[in-house]
């Protein structure tokens, strides 16, 4: 249910991920749980999904990447917000916000 | 979710290849999964069971695989482009801020690329517009010149009468076109009248297939077909370009229009495209030669007066031509007493034909910007060397701040490629110049002049001469620069023993420009002492104070009866402008023309040789021509008005014939036969020059005019002073005999000399030019690397002061060194030039490749100049205050 819901809601992943990152860099897993953990499991972002946003992200230069261990002592690819992803994370929200306060508007009063 | 960075990727190669990509993309995605299982095993599912789990939950993998490897590709490449670009940017910024910055070195560095670029773009040119661009018309590689060749009498590329001709051009199966065409530089001309000033304006005649042969296009109309070219049906004309606008003022509807050529309307059929002016670049029109009447010229087998061309038929070679007419001449030289002889022909492709005499001094010239512009460049990257050394500290702190070896030497040779390219820029603006010049000066002197143009390819060649410039000297100095461990520098402060590294260069770059200097100078000497020889040829007439007239008399004006009376009333009233001293008439001038051929029987000597036949060339001339060109008589007497049409022939022959054919005894009063004519010698002339400067007078034999007319008058007046202030007076006077007579053109015999040796004059100026300037750069390098190593060495020579060296040990220290580099230098340079001026030897006049009079002086002048560009530095270095340069830092 949740996952179709998600699926409506194309780009939706995009924000998420450069929300997750706005606190902290993650690698790609952590970055599941974290958006798995914080809506209780609610929103389980398919992983093919996920990496394939991280990537075109990635090449959009909203976020950037490099190498480095994991707190279990693995090589990992981290991820980081750059200035370019933060601005754009900004405007996303305020879009989404936009967006939903008008969908809600037009569902409460019908 | 902390992490600890990873020393060994922290600092990531900027660009990944395709397989590391892949490699980054497998190890994340593999990462993520492991994580998963262990997971939900540690959530009590069995390991296989996770394992599914975690794959199924993924979604698709190879998808999303390949989805991410795209992703990073393309970003891969776009970094890259972004990064190279930038760094561009950067390095041109660069490179404009440190030209900006050496104030004394880039006007230097700028002049003298501007002028070996210049140099180098302008004589490209000429070589393409004259030697490569292919001639106007299709295929003009199958189309060969053929001469008739007459091996006994060394004859090799004589023209060809009209009945060999003829049955060339029926038998033969190797050319699919023969064709031939009478054009005589100022001879083959007719009157123009009826529009503006009457003009003796210059065509070709040719025979019907000729514009079949070539195939050139008209720009307006077309050219003249085979049957619009014989007789009854040929009053036809085609216009050159330059005649097309020049007197009809590009009138585009020229074609059906009637031009009155020596008094004969003639259609305009189309008008040539401006690139075809085959024969020669001064020409008005083309006609069919039927138009030339039998008595105007001879068609029979002696007179051979046609040049002849032809198209190469599918398949055919040139050797199975040459094999062809050569022998169908056998067999008529078999058949017909007066082809005797002529039992070969010479071909050549028509492009070598046109061409063939200027490409060895263009290749010449070729060669010797060329080696200006090398010259240019050692002296550039000696100058380079010498600033990267005060620029070691800079490069030490780039590269400290993490720019690598490869970054450092591609900053560099940009520095050197933008100012090869902004020397390259001047010097095509001083080539446009030049050729400008060039285009003047060769004007009828080098064929296909009007083809030279600086186009499309030529600044590509200068582009592309500029990189190869700056490459050649921006990478030795940048890869020497960069060599050395750039950190010690910043340790060893700000002096130290870091410029005598390169200094061992410097000197070899200076070996290098005083060799090739060294080549420049002897052939700039070979060509003016080649020059200079011929201009000390006596030429056997006074060339000063006479005024050269060329006319063409209407023979159809006058008529046999009266054409003579009218030739000596011209000459009368000349005779009678005040100021005038002699006024005499020849069928052509010297150097312009070599008079006409004829079989002539010069009975058996004294010393008892047979009676022999041999083909002589005789030259008509008027009774006064030998005093009023200077020309001694030697024996007998000259023309009189009496040896006129009915009185009895007599000729007048010079030294040569006088030798070749009666010698030790004198010809004067012997009797020679031209066919049936028997002739008598009255006198003996001096001789002189007629086909050029450079070719010792033949045998010659004089016609007085009455006796056998001749339409074309090359009247020499001697004046009592300028003879060109007599110009008008004398155009006056023979327009006072007939207002209606043209005037092919007026000049002095000087300017005719001075054309005959215009080539020569031309190449020794340019060798000279360059000489120079290779003198001069090769006389700088060495002063430059001296006055930097007496800088160097302050503080040794300093010292060497504080210990008693005299002045003279200074001296011999400082400029032993400078002639040590000049010797080495001029020793290789003479090597060099005495394998490399072979080339020249075809263009020298009298002068062997090997003169050593000429090696000699290039060496002592070379070696002069060393010794003044070392003698500067070596002054400096006796100024030295021992006190003061130890204690300098």
């Amino acid at each position: 249910m949740a996952q179709t819901a998600l699926g409506l809601l194309q780009g939706t992943v995009d924000v998420l991920i450069l929300r997750t990152l706005s606190w902290t860099s993650m690698h790609g897993y952590g970055i599941a749980r974290w958006i798995s953990d914080r809506s209780d499991g609610a929103l389980a972002v398919e992983d093919a999904a996920l990496y394939q946003a991280l990537h075109r992200l990635e090449r959009k230069g909203f976020v950037d990447s490099e190498w480095g261990t994991s707190d279990t002592g693995h090589r990992a690819k981290y991820y980081t917000l750059t200035p370019a992803g933060r601005r754009q994370l900004k405007s996303e929200v305020a879009e989404l916000r936009q967006y939903m306060g008008v969908l809600f508007r037009v569902l409460d009063t019908a | 979710m902390t992490r600890t960075p990873d020393p060994g990727r922290e600092f990531r190669f900027a660009w990944r290849s395709k397989r590391q990509v892949a490699r980054d993309i497998d190890a994340e995605l593999a990462f993520h999964l492991a994580r998963r299982v262990e997971e939900l095993i540690a959530r009590g599912l069995p390991a296989d069971e996770a394992r599914r789990e975690a794959a199924s939950r993924f979604g698709n993998l190879e998808f999303t695989r390949e989805y991410c490897r795209a992703e990073d590709d393309r970003r891969e490449r776009e970094t890259r482009h972004t990064t190279m670009i930038d760094e561009l940017k950067q390095d041109l910024f660069y490179a404009l801020r440190a030209l900006r910055s050496a104030p004394g070195f880039a006007p230097v560095a700028l002049l003298t690329l501007a002028l070996g670029i210049g140099a180098n773009t302008a004589i490209f040119s000429v070589v393409r517009g004259v030697l490569l661009s292919p001639l106007p018309f299709p295929e003009p590689d199958r189309v060969v010149r053929v001469w008739h060749t007459n091996q006994s009498e060394n004859d090799l590329k004589s023209q060809v009468s009209e009945p060999d001709f003829k049955e060339w051009a029926a038998a033969t199966k190797r050319f699919s076109s023969l064709s031939a065409y009478w054009y005589s530089s100022g001879g083959s001309g007719a009157d123009l009248t009826g529009i503006g000033m009457p003009e003796r304006i210059q065509g070709a005649y040719f025979t019907p297939t000729f514009f079949e042969t070539l195939r050139p296009r008209a720009q307006i109309g077309r050219t003249i077909r085979p049957e619009e070219a014989i007789e009854g049906n040929d009053h036809y004309v085609v216009l050159s370009d330059g005649f097309w606008k020049r007197r009809l003022a590009g009138d585009r509807n020229v074609v059906g229009r009637a031009l009155t050529i020596n008094g004969i309307p003639y259609t305009v059929v189309g008008v040539m495209e401006p690139g075809f002016t085959y024969p020669a670049d001064r020409i008005d029109f083309w006609m069919p030669l039927s138009n030339m009447g039998p008595d105007a010229i001879g068609r029979e087998r002696g007179s051979r007066f046609l040049d002849v061309i032809g198209r190469l038929a599918p398949g055919a070679t040139i050797q199975q031509a040459h094999d062809e007419l050569a022998s169908l001449s056998r067999l008529t030289a078999e058949r017909e007493p007066a082809a005797r002889g002529w039992t070969d022909v010479t071909m050549l492709p028509v492009h070598d034909a046109l061409v063939g005499d200027v490409r060895r001094p263009l290749i010449v010239l070729l060669g010797a910007v060329g080696f200006v512009l090398l010259i240019t460049c050692v002296n550039i990257a000696a100058l380079l060397l010498a600033r990267a050394t005060a620029r070691q500290r800079e490069l030490a702190v780039r590269s400290a701040l993490g720019a690598g070896r490869g970054r450092i030497i591609r900053q560099l040779v940009t520095e050197s490629l933008v100012l090869a390219l902004i020397g390259g820029a001047l010097g095509v603006a001083l080539a446009v110049a030049g050729v400008r010049v060039l285009g003047t000066v060769g004007a009828g002197d080098l064929p296909r002049a009007t083809e030279i143009r600086i186009d499309g390819v030529v600044l590509l060649y200068a582009l592309g001469v500029s990189t190869l410039a700056g490459l050649i000297f921006g990478l030795l100095p940048a890869i020497r620069a960069t060599s050395r461990n750039l950190q010690s520098v910043l340790r060893a402060g700000s002096r130290g023993s870091v410029g005598n590294a390169g200094q061992g260069l410097r000197a070899a770059l200076v070996v290098a420009e005083v060799a090739l200097a060294v080549v420049l100078v002897v052939g700039a000497g070979l060509a003016t002492k080649s020059f200079g020889r011929l201009l000390d040829v006596d030429p056997g007439f006074k060339a000063n104070n006479v005024l050269a007239v060329r006319l063409g008399i209407a023979y159809e004006r006058y008529g046999e009866e009266r054409v003579r009376g009218y030739y000596q009333a011209l000459l009368d009233r000349i005779a009678a402008v005040p100021g005038v001293q002699a006024v005499g008439s020849a069928k052509d001038f010297p150097l312009r023309g070599a008079g006409e051929l004829r079989p002539l029987t010069v009975p058996g000597s004294a010393r008892g040789d047979a009676e022999k036949s041999v083909r002589l060339a005789v030259l008509h001339v008027s009774a006064d021509y030998f005093r009023a060109m200077g020309i001694p008589l030697r024996e007998g007497r000259t023309f009189t008005t009496a040896d006129r049409e009915d009185a009895p022939p007599v000729w007048i022959v010079n030294e040569a014939f006088a030798k070749r054919y009666f010698p030790n005894e004198s010809p004067v009063g012997k009797v020679v036969r031209m066919g049936p004519v028997a002739i008598q010698i009255i006198g003996v002339v001096g001789d002189f020059r007629q086909k050029s400067l450079t070719e010792p007078a033949e045998p010659y034999a004089y016609i007085h005019y009455p006796q056998n007319m001749r339409s074309g008058m090359s009247i020499a007046v001697r004046t009592a002073g300028d003879p060109l202030r007599y110009a008008n007076a004398v155009r006056e006077a023979i327009w006072s005999v007939d207002r209606d007579q043209t005037i092919t053109n007026v000049e002095t015999l000087s300017a005719i000399v001075g054309d005959n040796v215009a080539r020569p004059r031309l190449l020794a100026t340019l060798l000279v030019l360059f000489g120079v300037m290779g003198l001069t750069l090769g006389v700088l390098g060495i002063y430059g690397v001296l006055a930097y190593a007496v800088s160097q060495r302050r503080q040794e020579i300093g010292v060497r002061v504080a210990l008693g060296a005299t002045p003279r040990a200074v001296l011999r220290l400082v400029i032993g060194q400078g002639m040590l580099l000049a010797g080495i230098g001029v020793t290789a340079g003479i090597a060099g030039a005495l394998l490399l001026t072979r080339v020249m030897a075809t263009v020298l006049y009298d002068v062997r490749t090997t003169d050593p009079a000429t090696f000699a002086t290039v060496v002592v002048v070379l070696l002069g100049a060393a010794l003044v560009a070392s003698w500067l530095p070596a002054r400096r270095a006796l100024r030295i205050d021992p006190v003061q340069a130890l204690r300098y830092d």
